[in-house]
């Protein structure tokens, strides 16, 4: 019996659960970690649900939500290739889930770190377990957290934006939600999953058409900032390849 | 020590003590709710605040409720018989939203109950947001089917965005304690007594400020934060009217009344 080839395998599972669509992250082997079919299947999986669920929730596969790209592989690629198809990517992932007109609940539990994290950018509800680890740890890999700068100033404070992309200190579930990066807190990790897929019940039950139609308004008024996402993946796109980043990368398995 | 009480329209009074205005809410047995009256004559006494020689505005509600929110019954077309009333009580709205941002007084509401839609919005616009940990606040907007869109540019302001989404897309009420958490109440007393005192507190505090420090501090604050541009919150009215006359709304707000 031969295993499926990683490309074959479905990383991203899609199930429907009454109203709401429940996507979930799925290479629990690896934590998760993002490739580029794992983000095209989850762009997909995003505008499909859409014309089929009125809410949507993203959870990951296993004990941990996503530990951010799948570095291991980026390595093997001076060409940089690799990291600006993870980095277009996930912008593309987090601008769909932002403009898709259902609203998104997504679950943490464990670890949303780096790409992970950023994909909080576009949800509308976000929790996590108390324990959970958040943050954008690239700076020390030479990747630039650019890319998720113009969601994050369109969800918590600029001053609070500026130190989670500098700084690569990692916080928990409870210090996140002082800072608005999440909204509730779960203390059980086993609890994460169905309490995302509670909360987007109760937004799926609402009536008519009054939480599309807010959701979109409130894209309106963040548009400003939002709308500069491209600016930020340049920046990011920018320093792909870069000697700093192959040597730092190159490190992290010497 | 002068007492200049105002009653231009009985739905509202006003009260301006020296430096201190206080604008209650007077339509206790709606819970204040937001009617063409209430609205008109919150216009009238907002101008009047402008033209005083206050610092400080203080809005308030009588009885247990702050403001209910939109006048349910005005925004029922079957009720109202009049479908373009639900989009002249939002363009009203958002007028006065407008207008008391624009002050060059400083702002405090005082949430003595019930806070809810349009009258959470309205805490929103404040400088300083005070209530009681025992007061209801909330935007239930989306349980009617309709959309906060007025108020939403305001809430995004005095919460920030990612917060903001949460509790409009959520929709529900909180307690003052639990608006306090998230930063839409600024301070809190134990109960509707202690509020009383806090208020007081709060606003003869800020009224020992320097008017034109006052006025200045504000009117950059507001020029940073886009305060001051229409488009959005008008465009907010047209929005909220389309959405509230749809026939899914206004069965949702026919359910709501007759229970």
């Amino acid at each position: 019996m031969s295993e499926p080839t990683e490309a074959k395998k479905s990383l991203v599972k899609i199930e429907l659960i009454d109203q709401v669509g429940v996507i979930s992250l799925n290479r629990p082997d690896k934590r998760n970690a993002m490739v580029p079919a794992m983000l095209d299947q989850l762009n997909a999986a995003v505008l499909d649900t859409v014309t089929k669920a009125q809410a949507l929730v993203l959870v990951g596969e296993g004990s941990v939500f996503c530990a951010g790209f799948d570095l291991k592989q980026c390595a093997n690629d001076p060409s940089g290739e690799l990291m600006r198809a993870l980095l277009t990517g996930l912008s593309t992932c987090v601008r769909s889930m932002r403009a898709i007109e259902i609203p998104v609940v997504l679950g943490v539990r464990g670890a949303a770190v780096a790409g992970g994290c950023a994909l909080l950018g576009g949800a509308d509800v976000v929790i996590a377990d108390e324990q959970a680890k958040l943050g954008y740890p690239v700076v020390k890999i030479g990747v630039s957290p650019a890319v998720s700068a113009a969601f994050m100033l369109a969800s918590i404070t600029p001053g609070a934006v500026r130190s989670r992309l500098i700084d690569t200190k990692l916080l928990s579930g409870i210090e996140a939600k002082q800072i608005g990066l999440v909204h509730e807190t779960v203390d059980d990790p086993d609890g994460v999953r169905s309490r995302a897929i509670e909360l987007a019940n109760t937004l799926a039950s609402k009536p008519g058409s009054g939480v599309r139609a807010t959701k979109q308004w409130l894209n309106e008024i963040c548009a400003p900032m939002s709308d500069r996402a491209q600016d930020g993946l340049d920046v990011s796109l920018s320093l792909t390849g870069s000697q700093e980043e192959q040597e730092r990368l190159a490190a992290l398995w010497r | 020590m002068t007492t200049d009480s105002t009653k231009s329209s009985n739905a509202v009074t006003l009260d301006i003590d020296e430096l201190i205005a206080t604008l209650t809410i007077n339509r206790p047995e709606a819970r204040n709710a937001m009617s063409i009256e209430i609205l008109d004559g919150m216009h009238a006494a907002v101008d009047q605040v402008a033209k005083s020689d206050a610092s400080v505005l203080v809005i308030t509600g009588a009885g247990r409720a702050f403001s209910a929110g939109m006048d349910l019954k005005a925004v029922l077309i079957e009720l109202s018989g009049d479908p373009d009333l639900g989009e002249a009580l939002l363009t009203s709205l958002a007028r006065l939203t407008l207008k008391i941002r624009d002050l060059r007084q400083v702002t405090v509401a005082s949430v003595n109950g019930a806070a809810i839609g349009g009258g959470c919005g309205l805490t929103c616009v404040c400088d300083v947001t005070v209530s009681h940990a025992d007061a209801k606040l909330g935007f239930p907007e989306v349980d009617l089917g309709i959309c906060p869109a007025v108020i939403a540019p305001w809430v995004v302001k005095k919460l920030g965005a990612g917060v903001a989404r949460k509790a409009m897309l959520m929709g529900g009420v909180m307690s003052g304690q639990e608006a306090f958490e998230i930063g839409l109440v600024d301070e809190l007393a134990d109960d509707r007594d202690g509020l009383v005192e806090l208020t007081q507190k709060i606003a003869q505090r800020l009224a020992t400020g320097g008017p034109k420090a006052l006025a200045a501090t504000k009117h950059l604050l507001n020029e940073l934060d886009g305060s001051l541009e229409e488009k959005m919150v008008l465009k907010g009215a047209k929005l909220s009217a389309t959405v509230l006359a749809t026939p899914e709304a206004q069965a949702a707000l026919s359910a709501r009344l007759k229970r």
